[in-house]
């Protein structure tokens, strides 16, 4: 993770998909779906309530080629933000 | 070394064992949002898996019910492969599994490990 929390904060994303509540693999599918619904070189933001989300579409990230950007904490939930780059 | 990455998940534990049921189709689920292909293959009581509407009634705590996690995996494509003998000795026909569901034998198991990136047995 190379930005901080204060840079994660100022991106928008160009969608949001919210995953609260989901066990795993919710988080991971619903972001699949969600990059196939974005152009590249957007940002998708995934809220998941699971902890190992964010390390979890961390490694989904490399293993298929976008950039994982980081995790900003939310109030009792994540928001994990991936720009798609394929 | 192929282009494609290829994951066998055989599954041989059925209704009775709700995670060891469950964990394969997680790990499916995963490969396939992970652009690897997949191929599930069912044996022993894991054939029941694919009987229509056993998923119903399969939840593993913690775990997406098994219905939603089978729909994920025919949706991203993986192919399900169903030992034939298996079905046979449980009294399930062909008529009875899951739209997509092939009823195969050994050869066909053999030719989609050898093929495969890796192969994982639950």
């Amino acid at each position: 993770m190379t930005a901080t929390t204060a840079e994660l904060e100022t991106i928008t994303a160009a969608k949001i998909i919210d995953a609260r509540g989901a066990a795993c693999p919710g988080p991971l599918l619903e972001a699949k779906k969600g990059m196939g619904t974005v152009a590249l070189g957007d940002v998708i933001e995934i809220w998941s309530t699971d902890p190992v989300t964010k390390t979890d579409i961390s490694a989904w990230s490399a293993k298929v080629g976008h950039d994982f950007l980081g995790v900003v904490p939310a109030d009792g939930y994540d928001r994990v933000l991936v720009i798609r780059r394929k | 070394m192929a282009d494609t990455e290829k994951l066998v998940f055989m599954v041989t534990h059925g209704p009775d064992d709700p995670e060891l049921a469950t964990i394969p189709f997680v790990m499916a689920a995963a490969a396939l949002a992970s652009d690897v292909d997949v191929v599930m293959g069912f044996q022993a009581d894991g054939v029941r898996l694919v009987a229509t509407g056993v998923a119903a009634d399969v939840q593993a705590p913690e775990f997406p019910p098994l219905a939603k996690l089978l729909a994920d995996v025919q949706e991203l494509g993986g192919l399900l492969l169903v030992c034939g003998p298996c079905l046979k000795s449980r009294g399930i026909t062909p008529e009875d599994l899951v739209p997509g569901a092939q009823v195969v034998a050994a050869g066909r198991f053999i030719a989609e490990i050898t093929s495969a990136t890796n192969s994982l047995v639950y």
